[in-house]
C-alpha cells in the first residue's frame, strides 16, 4: 500500500494508540493535544477511553488534564448506551412478538455487549425486519407513538421506493431515532445482500426477544455500510467496529475462507478485500494467510487508497483541507452516489435536491 | 518576592492583536483552559478591560477546547459584518454581529464547558468562597445570580464562578470556572454603583439576551484559579423587589432535588451525579434567601459562611 497515510496526523498517534493502547505511554501533553481532538473528532475518545482505564496500571500514568477528557466521554457514553438500553425496551413492548427483529450496527453490538462497543455515543437504533413484517411494524410503532420526522411527499418516496429503510422515527422526547430496515442494502445498489441467507442464519440474543445477523453477516454488512453505503470521509470508526469483529469471531484459516465465501454470497467479495486491506494497515488487524482476495485493478486500488486516507483518517479542523483533499472527498461523494443508484434515478434525485435547495 | 508576569492589562494592545494573529492566546478558566483564534475580530479592547486580571500566555501544550472566533464568508463581511464562533470546526450558532463578538465568545465557552466537561457534575449556580468554604447559590436564569455573585465578589468574597457549580465526583470539591461575569440589562447600573472597584466592559446593547456587560473577575479570584474549595453552604436565591430580607431553611432533600433540578448534566450522569448532589445536600446547610437589597444579601451571606454551627439547626 502506498506510503502516503503514514504523513497523516493520525498516524502518529491514534492509530498506534487503536492498535496497542500502551502507546498511550509515549506520549507527551502535547501529543495528547491533537490525539484527544483527531479521536474526538472520528467519535473514538470514548472507546480510547475505555480501554485505558480498564488497562492496568495505565490510567493512572496519563496526565490528568487528559483523563478528564477521557472521564468525559467515558460517562457520556454510559447515557447513550443505557439511552439505547431504554429505547430497546420500549420498542420489544411496541413491537408484536410474531415478528422477528433484528439488531443492526451499533444496536446489536451492545446488546451482544462487544468490547467495541463500549464507548459508542449512538444517535440512532437500527432495527431489521422482514419486508412481509414491515408493513405490521411501522403500523405497530406508529399506534405507539413513534412518527417520522419528514414530511415531505419526495423524501417519504425516496425512502420507501429506493432505500432499504422507512424514514426515521422518534417517540416524542425520546433522545434517539428508529431506524427500520427490510434489508441492508438499498434496493437500487449495485451489491445487494442476500436476503434469503441473512434471514436463515438469525442469531437470538440471549434473555432478549431480539435478533442479530450471523457474525461474518454483521462483518460483511459492516463493510457493505462503509464502502457502499457511505461518502467514506470519517469512517475511520467503521474501520475499528470491523476489526473488532474480525478479532472475535475469525480465529482459525477455515473462518477466513467460510467468511470469504459469505461475503462471495452477498456480491460484497470486494468490500471485504477493502476492509482486510485498511484494518489491515492501519490497525493491525489479523491476516488470513492462505486466502487470497481478488484485489480490483491497479488503477481502481489506487483510488481507493487515495479516498480512504484523505478522506476516511480524521483531520485537525483548523486547517482548511488541501486541494487534493478536497478533490478526493468530493470523489468519494461522486462514487458514493454512482453505487447507490443507477444513473438515471440519481440525475432525478440531484436535479430534485438542487431545486429544493434553489427554492429554500 | 512573586514572578511577575504580563496579565491582559499590562500587554500592550499590538501585542495582543499579533498573539491572536498567530493562535497563541490562552486563557486559564481553573476548570479549563481555552486557545483561542481570532485574527480580524477586532474585541481587543472590550477583551482588555474584563479578563485585565487573567495572566497573559503564549505556551501551552495542552489545552481542552480550540476555538475559533472568525468573520463570515467575504460577502458577509461586505454586506452585514457578522462574527462566527467554532469549536474544532463545529459552529454551535448562528453568526452574531461582528460588535457582539465579546459575547459570543463568552457564550460559545459556556456552551462548550457545558457541553463537554461530563466528568464533572455542572450545576447552574454561582459559586464563591471565603477561605476554602464555598457557598453554592443554585438558581434557574432570572433569578439575579449573577447580580449576586458579582456583588459578593466585590465585597471580598472569591468567585470560582456566576454560572458553573462545578462539582468534582471524585473528591467532592468544587472547581473554578472562572469567567468574567455576564451582567444583563438593569443589573449592569446596579453593579457599576454598588462599588467603585467593578470593572465593567462595554454595554452590548439588544443582544439575544437583553443588554449585556461583562464585569473582570478581580485579582484574588484570578490567582486563586487553580484552588478547588469545599462546599459549605448552599442557596437558592430570588430577588424580589421591595422585599426584606427572608430565610427560609430547606430540609436535605428539598436541597437535593432543587440543586439537581438545576444541573446542566444531572440526568446525563446518572448514579454519578446522584452521589455527588447527595452528598452536598446531606453535608451542607441549605436556605432560601429572598432580597431586594445586594448589602443586605451579601452581609447574610458572609454570616452564614463564617458561622456554620448556627445554621444547622
Amino acid at each position: 500500500m502506498h506510503k502516503n497515510w503514514q504523513r497523516s496526523l493520525a498516524a502518529r498517534h491514534l492509530l498506534p494508540l487503536l492498535r496497542d493502547c500502551r502507546h498511550a505511554l509515549s506520549m507527551s501533553l502535547a501529543d495528547w493535544d491533537d490525539t484527544i481532538r483527531l479521536a474526538r473528532q472520528a467519535r473514538l475518545l470514548g472507546l480510547i477511553a475505555g480501554r485505558l482505564k480498564e488497562t492496568q496500571d495505565l490510567w493512572e500514568r496519563i496526565p490528568e488534564r487528559v483523563r478528564g477528557h477521557l472521564q468525559s466521554s467515558i460517562n457520556f457514553s454510559a447515557h447513550r448506551l443505557q439511552m439505547v438500553r431504554m429505547e430497546l425496551r420500549a420498542l420489544d413492548k411496541a413491537l408484536p412478538p410474531t415478528i422477528a427483529v433484528v439488531l443492526l450496527k451499533g444496536a446489536a453490538y451492545i446488546a451482544q455487549n462487544q468490547g467495541f462497543a463500549r464507548g459508542r455515543m449512538p444517535n440512532d437504533v437500527d432495527l431489521l425486519v422482514r419486508r412481509t413484517d414491515l408493513d405490521e411494524a411501522e403500523a405497530a410503532l406508529a399506534a405507539a407513538g413513534w412518527a417520522a420526522e419528514t414530511t415531505s411527499d419526495y423524501d417519504q418516496r425516496y425512502y420507501r421506493e429506493w432505500s432499504h429503510e422507512l424514514p426515521p422515527m422518534r417517540f416524542p422526547g425520546h433522545a434517539l431515532e428508529v431506524d427500520l430496515h427490510h434489508t441492508i442494502t438499498p434496493v437500487t445498489s449495485r451489491v445487494r445482500a442476500n436476503d434469503v441467507l441473512l434471514f436463515s442464519s438469525l442469531q437470538a440474543i440471549p434473555d432478549s426477544r431480539y435478533f442479530t445477523l450471523h457474525p461474518f453477516d454483521q462483518i460483511i454488512h459492516a463493510a457493505i455500510h462503509l464502502f457502499q453505503d457511505s461518502e467514506l470521509a470519517g469512517h475511520l470508526r467503521d474501520l475499528v467496529d470491523l476489526d473488532g469483529m474480525i478479532r472475535r469471531v475469525i480465529h482459525a484459516e477455515s473462518d477466513w475462507t467460510d467468511l470469504q465465501q459469505r461475503a462471495d454470497q452477498h456480491g460484497a467479495g470486494r468490500y471485504l478485500c477493502y476492509t482486510l486491506r485498511y484494518c489491515g494497515t492501519w490497525l493491525g488487524t489479523p491476516m488470513p494467510q492462505l486466502i487470497t482476495l481478488q484485489p480490483p485493478s491497479t488503477f481502481v486500488q489506487k483510488f481507493m487508497d487515495m479516498i480512504l486516507t484523505r478522506g476516511t483518517l480524521p483531520r485537525l479542523p483548523d486547517t482548511p483541507p488541501s486541494l487534493s483533499d478536497r478533490f478526493a472527498l468530493q470523489a468519494g461523494v461522486i462514487r458514493y452516489h454512482w453505487l447507490r443508484m443507477p444513473l438515471k434515478l440519481l440525475a432525478g434525485h440531484l436535479i430534485h435536491k438542487t431545486m429544493a435547495l434553489i427554492r429554500r | 518576592m512573586s514572578i511577575k508576569y504580563q496579565t491582559f492589562d499590562t500587554i500592550s494592545r499590538s501585542e495582543f492583536s499579533s498573539a491572536l494573529q498567530t493562535s497563541s492566546l490562552n486563557l486559564d478558566y481553573g476548570a479549563c483552559r481555552v486557545k483561542v483564534m481570532a485574527g480580524g475580530i477586532r474585541f481587543e479592547e472590550s477583551f482588555k478591560v474584563v479578563y485585565r486580571a487573567f495572566r497573559f500566555t503564549e505556551d501551552e501544550p495542552f489545552s481542552d477546547f480550540h476555538v475559533r472566533l472568525h468573520p463570515g464568508s467575504l460577502a458577509r463581511r461586505l454586506i452585514r459584518p457578522t462574527v462566527h464562533f467554532a469549536i474544532d470546526g463545529v459552529h454551535p450558532f448562528d453568526p452574531f454581529p461582528l460588535s457582539d463578538a465579546l459575547p459570543m465568545y463568552e457564550w460559545g465557552i459556556n456552551w462548550s464547558f457545558a457541553q463537554r466537561f461530563n466528568q464533572y457534575v455542572l450545576l447552574h449556580a454561582g459559586t464563591l468562597a471565603l477561605g476554602d468554604r464555598a457557598v453554592i447559590m443554585a438558581a434557574t436564569p432570572g433569578s439575579g445570580k449573577s447580580t449576586l455573585s458579582a456583588a459578593l465578589m466585590l465585597r471580598g468574597f472569591r468567585l470560582l464562578s456566576d454560572e458553573f457549580g462545578v462539582l468534582d465526583p471524585e473528591t467532592g470539591n468544587l472547581l473554578p470556572m472562572l469567567k468574567p461575569v455576564a451582567l444583563k440589562n438593569r443589573s449592569i447600573d446596579v453593579i457599576r454603583s454598588f462599588s467603585d472597584d467593578a470593572w465593567l466592559g462595554p454595554t452590548f446593547k439588544a443582544t439575544r439576551k437583553g443588554d449585556v456587560a461583562h464585569l473582570a473577575p478581580d485579582e484574588a479570584s484570578v490567582s486563586a484559579v487553580r484552588q478547588p474549595a469545599k462546599p459549605a453552604l448552599v442557596i437558592f436565591p430570588k430577588y424580589d423587589l421591595g422585599a426584606e430580607l427572608s430565610l427560609k431553611p430547606q430540609a436535605p432533600e428539598q436541597a437535593f432535588a432543587r440543586l439537581a433540578f438545576n444541573s446542566f448534566n444531572y440526568a446525563l450522569l446518572g448514579p454519578i451525579s446522584f452521589a455527588a448532589v447527595a452528598d452536598v445536600a446531606a453535608s451542607c446547610p441549605a436556605y432560601e434567601l429572598r432580597y431586594s437589597r445586594l448589602e443586605d444579601a451579601v452581609r447574610c451571606l458572609q454570616d452564614l459562611l463564617f458561622e456554620p454551627s448556627l445554621t444547622n439547626a
